[in-house]
């Protein structure tokens, strides 16, 4: 009864495709002589055949399907575009600060090695640069995103 | 399993056009995988009405996370292991809701669910012998199911079903040899 133990585990390792050659033909002339294990055999080649004769039924049908993955792949782009659009945005708010400290430090330096007023500088530095560049920084989110090139 | 170098191209395809999130790949994939990606459903939760939901679950899924698909393996297991971990998930909050099914940290004892309605594999079986095997899949364990389907149906191998399910393969052989014990029952009494 153990010899017939060992040998329906291999027969069950078979199926499973963990058994070499040699276990194989080792099975093959056991079952000759043996007919509890032959049965054992043909009982598990059976059930396994039985497990393939299954068809389920899909329930959702691949237009209504393929209509839903449109949708979300829409909505998906869309808060890809939103995204890229905020992050333009505070890319180009915080250049145009950095970048108007800079033109601020710049101006000043001139204006007194040319002896302008500073005030005047400051109204240059506001009119010419800081102003322009929030629009420009402003633009970003008012523009539609194809216009952009980012959707 | 041998995975031919067509295999492996297509499988690079699939990669490629999932990151670009290829609606038309996406549509194609559907059509190819829908029917295998429900029964895999329906052998993992028992129940027909929760595969359908989930199978679309899964293929949102699919188009959110398809960049993290590299095409280095077969796109099948990765599939279902989707699928699986998203089962669990739904179960698990299903369970925290208060409803019927058993709540526990561990995803496989979630997977176990009350039966209730008809048996899918009743309306399924298309011969004698599945009409017998029927009733025992309906009350085989969950993940004996599951490792019977994806060895003896989805042809996958004992390396790629540990990885889907993330047990080691000794688990996943045991619960093949158990499901197959329990079934082969069904015919024993003949």
């Amino acid at each position: 009864m153990d010899s017939d133990k060992k040998f329906r585990e291999l027969i069950d390792r078979s199926f499973t495709g963990e058994i070499s050659e040699r276990e194989r033909q080792i099975i093959h002339s056991h079952i000759r002589d043996c007919n509890d294990c032959k049965r054992y055999m043909e009982l598990t080649a059976r059930t396994i055949r039985g497990l393939r004769e299954f068809a389920f039924a899909t329930g959702e049908s691949h237009i209504r399907l393929r209509d839903i993955l449109a949708h979300h792949a829409g909505t998906m782009r869309q808060h890809n575009v939103q995204l890229k659009v905020r992050t333009a945005f505070a890319l180009a708010l915080s250049m145009s600060l950095v970048g108007s400290l800079f033109a601020w430090w710049l101006a000043r330096f001139l204006a007194v090695q040319m002896h302008f007023g500073i005030a005047q500088a400051q109204a240059g530095v506001l009119v010419f640069w800081l102003l322009p560049s929030l629009c420009a920084a402003l633009c970003t989110l008012v523009t539609p995103g194809e216009n952009r090139g980012i959707a | 399993m041998a995975w031919s170098s067509t295999a492996e191209a297509e499988d690079a395809r699939i990669a490629r056009g999932l990151r670009k999130r290829d609606l038309e790949l996406l549509t194609s994939l559907v059509e190819r995988f829908q029917h295998r990606l429900v029964r895999y459903l329906v052998y993992l939760t028992g129940r027909q009405e929760y595969a359908d939901d989930l199978a679309q679950e899964t293929w949102i899924r699919v188009l959110q996370r398809g960049s993290t698909y590299n095409g280095r393996q077969r796109f099948d297991p990765w599939l279902f292991a989707i699928a699986r971990n998203l089962t669990i998930d739904y179960l698990r909050q299903k369970g925290k809701a208060g409803q019927n099914t058993s709540l526990s940290n561990d995803g496989d004892a979630v997977l176990q669910l009350p039966s209730s309605g008809p048996s899918p594999f009743e309306a399924a079986a298309r011969s004698e012998d599945a009409i017998r095997l029927a009733d025992r899949l309906q009350v085989l364990p969950p993940l004996h199911r599951e490792a019977l389907l994806l060895r003896f149906q989805e042809d996958l191998s004992l390396h790629e079903i540990a990885k889907v399910v993330g047990a080691p393969v000794t688990t996943v052989s045991s619960r093949i040899y158990r499901g197959l014990a329990e079934l082969r029952s069904a015919f024993e009494e003949e």
